[in-house]
């Protein structure tokens, strides 16, 4: 059982982190920075709760806020560009981050052992759930009601007039910018929010593994975390995460029985996917020959 | 740390950036002709040459052999990647073939470390003479030669543009290809064989990496994929000219960086330049006319 219960926080924060870059999406920006937020979330909640004794939710928030600050600053340079230009320099901010982690040293020494992050060898001992007694169940239960509560926050918002303005940036810049839309005040509240996610997020991650180094978090992440709203269309935010159910639950777990191979197969299957469905497994057309299967939805659309 | 190390660090980096300058026209020509990034496509340039060591190792041909073995591989693994992530999916969807080429470039990643089982692979200079001595600064013999290699590379590629069939057929996609279309140009063609001339360029580039780095190990992929890509933003998306120069200075100052702080952190440095470019200088050095994006 203890099995699943791990399974299912996995999931639950790979769909925060799924979301994350869902908000950014929105827009029309694709961001491989969602890493970047999900390192410094990570980071900066386990110093919180190993360095600083603090409780773990406070600590996560403190972890949301930080990454949702950097991402506001990383936004007002990298958003002036678009299109290809911004998955550069968003790739870039995401590298600069996990280099920042491989160098940054910070230990404190806490009864025989040193804890802290250490460089390259990363930051060991995140045991904020075992010391507290959380089983997985808790655990499991605590990651979910996270990401429920951030999902339905974004299902409202996405019925908000602020919703219709993402929404409206997305689809055509030029006409929205002719409405009167500020652009930019735009585009970095949903990179703020994204960050904020994602930092929520890698608070959850750290104290899963209870081990992150800078490697965990490298151009791989990032490419999960956009390619999640991407596979799961960008409808509403239960696609992204039926995406990360399928791929996390079906493609990393269920083809684990192939060993070393499963990796070879994982970027074969996006070439594949890409090939035969280049508007995402859900595309316009799939979603509205599901939509007619669900026939309330069909009369609202 | 005095004025001459300083100097001696820059030449060094001005040296070995003519590879990161190959890199960048490399990315640079591709979105040139189809408006397009292949991310893939510094990691397919390594594992063309990881391909060369097969010539030395496996069928025991002279060290020599490594570097055009590379630099076919390379051009065959390019023509492969455009088959796979651009020819059968539609221009419109840009999202498209940004997660095909980066599928491609976590398959090549994982192909790499498959076959050499994660571990570094030794490759052989391009030549062991005496370094050059320039009054107090040295010149490494090897970093000159790699310098010159990838300086004849240039002057072929900007041959091959500007005075060739082939060359004035490609800048005339680039330009507009519906109008290249109806002058009787096969865009796919035309497409295709651009993919073939980066994946060269990009062979040279990944052997003289392998030459002057003494060894190849997966872990260089990422890192030369994202120095190229800010290459190419700085020089210009789609800019020859400033691809090279910004090649240079990216290696110019990598190199100074690690020698004013350390290795570990010289890579942090070199994105904060990117991001510089980016609020002062959003279109690169060499912007084309149209503007940013």
């Amino acid at each position: 059982m203890d099995f699943y219960y791990s399974l299912a926080q996995i999931i639950g924060f790979h769909a925060l982190l799924g979301l994350s870059a869902y908000v950014v999406l929105l827009t029309g920006q694709v961001s491989l920075a969602q890493a970047g937020f999900f390192a410094i979330g990570a980071y900066v909640a386990a110093m919180f709760t190993v360095l600083a004794g603090w409780h773990l939710v406070p600590a996560m928030l403190a972890a949301g806020l930080a990454a949702a600050a950097m991402a506001c600053i990383v936004g007002f340079p990298a958003l002036r560009v678009r299109g290809l230009m911004l998955v550069i320099a968003t790739l870039a901010f995401g590298e600069a981050v996990r280099l920042f982690f491989f160098n940054f040293d910070y230990q404190v020494a806490k009864g025989e052992v040193k804890v802290g992050p250490l460089g390259g060898e990363g930051f060991r001992q995140i045991r904020w759930f075992p010391e507290h007694g959380w089983t997985g169940l808790d655990v499991m239960l605590f990651v979910w009601t996270v990401v429920a509560l951030v999902a339905g926050a974004l299902w409202w918002l996405d019925r908000s007039r602020f919703g219709a303005v993402l929404r409206a940036v997305g689809e055509d810049e030029l006409a929205a910018q002719s409405v009167g839309l500020n652009l930019t005040a735009v585009k970095v509240t949903a990179m703020t929010i994204g960050g904020f996610i994602a930092g929520l997020g890698g608070a959850i991650y750290a104290h899963y593994t209870t081990h992150i180094e800078h490697s965990n978090f490298g151009v791989l992440l990032a490419t999960f975390a956009i390619a999640y709203p991407i596979l799961g269309g960008l409808r509403n935010v239960l696609g992204t995460i039926v995406a990360v159910i399928f791929v996390q639950g079906f493609l990393v777990e269920g083809l684990r029985f192939l060993g070393d191979w499963r990796n070879l197969l994982f970027g074969a299957l996006i070439v594949l996917a890409m090939n035969l469905r280049p508007n995402g497994l859900i595309d316009a057309a799939t979603a509205r020959r599901l939509a007619r299967l669900f026939g309330r939805e069909a009369r609202r659309a | 740390m005095g004025f001459v190390d300083y100097v001696q660090a820059i030449i060094d980096g001005l040296l070995f950036g003519t590879t990161y300058s190959l890199i960048g026209i490399g990315f640079t020509l591709v979105f040139g002709v189809m408006h397009k990034i292949n991310m893939s496509y510094a990691a397919a340039s390594l594992a063309g040459a990881y391909c060369g060591l097969i010539g030395p190792q496996m069928l025991g041909l002279p060290p020599w052999s490594v570097f055009p073995l590379s630099i076919v591989a390379a051009g065959v693994i390019g023509y492969v990647i455009y088959l796979t992530c651009f020819r059968f999916i539609p221009l419109a969807s840009p999202l498209a073939t940004l997660m095909s080429t980066v599928g491609m470039l976590l398959l090549v990643d994982e192909i790499v470390v498959h076959a050499t089982a994660g571990m570094p692979q030794n490759y052989p200079a391009i030549y062991d003479g005496d370094p050059i001595e320039l009054g107090p600064f040295i010149l490494r013999a090897d970093l000159v030669g790699v310098f010159l290699i990838c300086v004849v590379a240039m002057a072929v590629l900007l041959a091959l543009l500007y005075r060739t069939r082939l060359g004035m057929a490609t800048r005339a996609v680039a330009q507009q290809p519906v109008a290249a279309q109806l002058c009787g140009m096969r865009l796919q063609a035309v497409n295709g064989l651009t993919f073939v001339v980066a994946g060269l360029l990009g062979g040279v580039a990944g052997a003289m990496i392998g030459a002057s780095v003494g060894m190849l190990s997966p872990l260089i992929a990422g890192t030369i994929t994202v120095k190229g890509l800010i290459v190419t933003v700085i020089g210009g998306l789609g800019s020859i000219p400033g691809a090279i120069v910004a090649g240079l200075l990216v290696g110019a100052a990598e190199n100074l960086f690690q020698a004013v702080r350390n290795v570990t952190e010289r890579d942090i440095y070199v994105m904060l330049l990117l991001f510089a470019f980016l609020v002062l200088r959003p279109g690169g050095l060499f912007a084309a006319a149209r503007g940013r994006d």
